[in-house]
């Protein structure tokens, strides 16, 4: 159990956290959500809203739906976590096939650690919710007796959906392990991770639209939700509450059928592929056959004469962008904050779409668009910078780089603008061609690009290291105050700076505003930057945090 | 050509390397021998330059080497005791990084890498991933890492590590070599044989201090000892080997 909470690679990568605080995360959105929701039914704000007949089951059928596909998406993120710690590896056939212990005990033993963490995680991520949320809910009904009956079924369906979604996960890395050969599996199990935490994330948005659609089920027999599975276990919450109709039923009874299907199919996939791999595991390749960068290779030259002119440009370049793509760690929190940047942006652009229609001009909501992009991309790949790789190899770059080189900054911005600006070229700008015509596409381009260009700077202010190969930072001690920046800096630059463009449209003359607050951001950077490269050892492979207070050595200079 | 002058480094208040001094002409190949904990690894860090000394100097060439490291370390090929490697490079793209970072010019880097990894018989395997790589694969990548600029200090910690027969025959023989060119290598090695065959000189180190330094004939004479086992053992160890194995077997045997 220890392994898999700490990962199959722990004291190599630093992308560990303890068990505590792993737990005390994965119950924080359960329990964040269900105290926002108490304003909502209690008894004196119905009052004051005037809301005299108040039906506390149908108000909190989308929070229930809410809770449901939040509950899958955290186990169903935690399992993917997991992803190769679940299976034994090499390290473990090495220490455990030498002692006089037969296989099938290995993986009995195996199993039951699987069940037991699938069992903490269903509890941890749901607990806070099952109940705060009912205690929430009921606060205004008499009795106990409607609190409990609507706790245990909402504590339930929970439960179940997270083991659904834990158990769905892990069949499908079993399916995979069944039907390729073990180096395919090794070589695509990072974009089927990335794929599959998409889609979670997809997932979420389902919550704005779902619940109203599912009032609609009987009169569209056709509809997509059967195939839902979120919405089964929406279906099999009014089953217990005694308020499904015919079809709402019939989901309920596909959730009961889903979850036994699913575990069968995990239990199933996972002892033929731990029999058709583990028991072979020093046959298998550990790490990707075949040729590694064979046909990119021409690449990296073209670029060179282009944006590289440094031999530290050129060799940083290759080493970062081969560890963002390679390295499965770093290439999934990539993945997962653009996939964050693709469902944001897809939900933005439907419901845009859905309340206005075309115009001749496009909204600011529709302008936001490759700007919600560009943020998740950026602040994606600037967080992973920051997540050493393989530290201890990283003695090459202490032993041949030159300490005072100024060029980290320089190098991390071509990196992020290599992934970003083609995004909004390739992505972005025929939609807005598409729709609104070349003067549109082609000032909104440019627009983006220049604040793409800035989101950059002000990432990289103080950026002093060759990405990945530097000790842990500081990010640890101030993971609140990041990510709290990081959300207000979301709003910031998504929705002003497409604010002013929008009104740029309108009217010509406000674009000079535009201009003015772009100038004005790029001069605070530029005088930040001033003043830190003047005090700072400008390449580093250690983050220490600077000393509460200095030893002045004054008696030192006294002798 | 490389001069360590009272070399000495504290961790915390814990001495690692006490007072450590020597010398490596050009055409040297100096030997580092010592049991585990004596010092050996933190001494070699101390020359190559990861490590800063707690006290004592580097001199290559006369200059501290702290003083333009950049330079120094244009001039040193470092193969360090653990093959750390990154694991998702090819072998072709890790000593490419390293050419570029040593600012050979493209079409020789090519050309140089190419010919290396054919010659030490990982042509073949360039373009795999270095997590595919055995110990002794790496250990030749880093070889190759190491003599890829022509510098004109060595510095081996432990070269053989993994290394199968030939391969390490093979890496014998170019130390020699690279010695009679008059580059100087600094050997550090657990392998006695290997040590004697190969270094001019011997540097015996034992808990952080010098036990022995000069030329291995002379060590040898000294101690009175023809072969270099003996003379160690006779040097830096506390334990009778042949008391420790019996008292082992009796223990096996009880339980």
């Amino acid at each position: 159990m220890n392994r898999i909470f700490h990962g199959s690679n722990a004291g190599e990568e630093d992308l560990n956290i303890s068990m505590g605080l792993l737990l005390a995360l994965l119950a924080l959105p359960g329990g964040f959500v269900s105290l926002l929701l108490f304003d909502k039914y209690g008894s004196f704000l119905q009052w004051l809203r005037g809301e005299t007949k108040f039906d506390p089951l149908a108000a909190a059928l989308p929070d229930e739906y809410f809770f449901i596909v939040l509950s899958m998406v955290v186990t169903g993120g935690v399992a993917l976590w997991w992803w190769d710690s679940i299976f034994p590896d090499r390290r473990d056939f090495v220490n455990l096939v030498s002692l006089p212990i037969a296989t099938s005990r290995i993986f009995l033993a195996n199993s039951v650690a699987i069940v037991i963490l699938t069992c903490l995680c269903v509890i941890d991520v749901n607990a806070a919710s099952s109940v705060l949320f009912p205690a929430g809910v009921a606060a205004a009904q008499p009795g106990l007796r409607f609190v409990l009956q609507f706790a245990w079924v909402h504590a339930l369906v929970v439960a179940l959906a997270s083991v659904f979604s834990f158990f769905a996960v892990f069949a499908s890395t079993g399916l995979l392990m069944v039907l390729l050969p073990y180096t395919v599996f090794r070589r695509i199990s990072a974009y089927v991770r990335t794929l599959i935490a998409t889609l979670l994330l997809a997932a979420l948005s389902t919550s704005f639209t779902v619940p109203r659609m599912i009032l609609a089920l009987p009169r569209s027999p056709h509809s997509p939700l059967r195939f839902l599975p979120s919405a089964w276990f929406l279906g099999l919450c009014q089953l217990l509450r005694g308020r499904a109709d015919s079809s709402l039923a019939e989901l309920g009874h596909m959730a009961i059928l889903g979850l036994i299907a699913t575990g069968v199919l995990a239990f199933v996939a996972y002892a033929v592929s731990y029999r058709r791999c583990f028991v072979r595991l020093l046959e298998l390749a550990d790490a990707p056959p075949g040729h590694l960068g064979v046909h990119t290779s021409w690449i990296f030259p073209v670029l060179d004469f282009l944006i590289l002119h440094t031999p530290f440009q050129r060799a940083g370049y290759r080493f970062v962008i081969k560890t963002l793509l390679r390295n499965e760690a770093h290439a999934l929190a990539a993945g997962g904050f653009f996939g964050l940047g693709i469902v944001v942006a897809s939900r933005t652009l439907f419901a845009t779409f859905n309340s206005t229609g075309s115009s001749p001009l496009p909204s600011a909501d529709v302008l936001s668009i490759p700007f919600i992009l560009c943020y998740c991309l950026v602040v994606g790949i600037r967080f992973v910078f920051d997540v050493p790789a393989h530290l201890q190899a990283n003695w090459i770059f202490r032993l041949l780089l030159n300490r005072s080189i100024e060029e980290s900054a320089a190098l991390a911005r071509r990196v992020i603008l290599c992934f970003a600006l083609p995004c909004v070229v390739l992505v972005a700008f025929p939609f807005y061609l598409r729709c609104w015509g070349w003067r549109v596409a082609l000032v909104h381009l440019g627009v983006v690009k220049i604040w793409v260009v800035l989101l950059t700077e002000v990432f990289l202010v103080g950026f002093r290291k060759l990405p990945f190969t530097c000790t842990y930072p500081l990010f640890r001690h101030s993971a609140v105050v990041a990510a709290i920046t990081y959300v207000f800096g979301y709003f910031a630059f998504t929705a002003l700076t497409a604010e002013l463009e929008s009104e740029a449209f309108l009217s010509p003359a406000r674009g000079i505003v535009s201009l003015a607050i772009s100038l004005g951001v790029w001069y605070a950077v530029l005088r930040v930057r001033k003043n830190l490269t003047e005090v700072d050892e400008p390449l580093v492979f250690e983050d220490i945090p600077a000393p509460a207070f200095d030893l002045l050595h004054l008696s030192d200079r006294g002798g | 050509m490389l001069q360590a002058i009272e070399l000495t480094k504290h961790y915390a208040s814990i001495p690692a390397v006490e007072n450590v001094t020597f010398e490596l002409e050009g055409g040297q190949i100096l030997g580092c021998l010592g049991p585990n904990g004596s010092g050996k690894s933190t001494t070699v860090k101390m020359i190559t330059g990861l490590l800063k000394p707690s006290r004592g100097r580097v001199l290559f060439r006369r200059e501290d080497i702290r003083r333009d490291l950049v330079s120094y370390r244009k001039q040193l090929g470092y193969v360090p005791e653990e093959p750390n490697l990154y694991p998702y490079l090819s072998g072709r793209e890790y000593l490419e990084m390293v050419g570029i970072l040593r600012e050979i010019p493209q079409p020789k880097l090519g050309k140089r890498i190419d010919d290396l990894l054919a010659l030490l018989s990982l042509y073949p395997s360039r373009h795999s991933a270095l997590a595919s790589y055995s110990k002794g694969m790496r250990q030749r990548v880093l070889l190759i890492a190491a003599l890829l600029d022509d510098p004109d200090l060595l510095i081996l910690d432990e070269p053989l590590s993994g290394l199968d027969v030939s391969s390490a025959l093979v890496l014998k023989n170019l130390i020699r070599a690279l010695g009679e060119r008059g580059k100087a290598v600094f050997y550090c090695s657990h392998v006695l044989e290997v040590v004697e065959q190969v270094c001019s000189h011997l540097l015996i180190l034992r808990q952080g201090a010098v036990l022995a330094y000069g030329s291995t004939g002379d060590i040898q004479k000294r101690i009175g000892h023809s072969s270099l086992e003996r003379s160690f053992h006779h040097l830096v160890e506390d334990v009778d080997p042949d008391r420790v194995t019996r008292e082992i077997i009796d223990v096996i045997r009880a339980a």
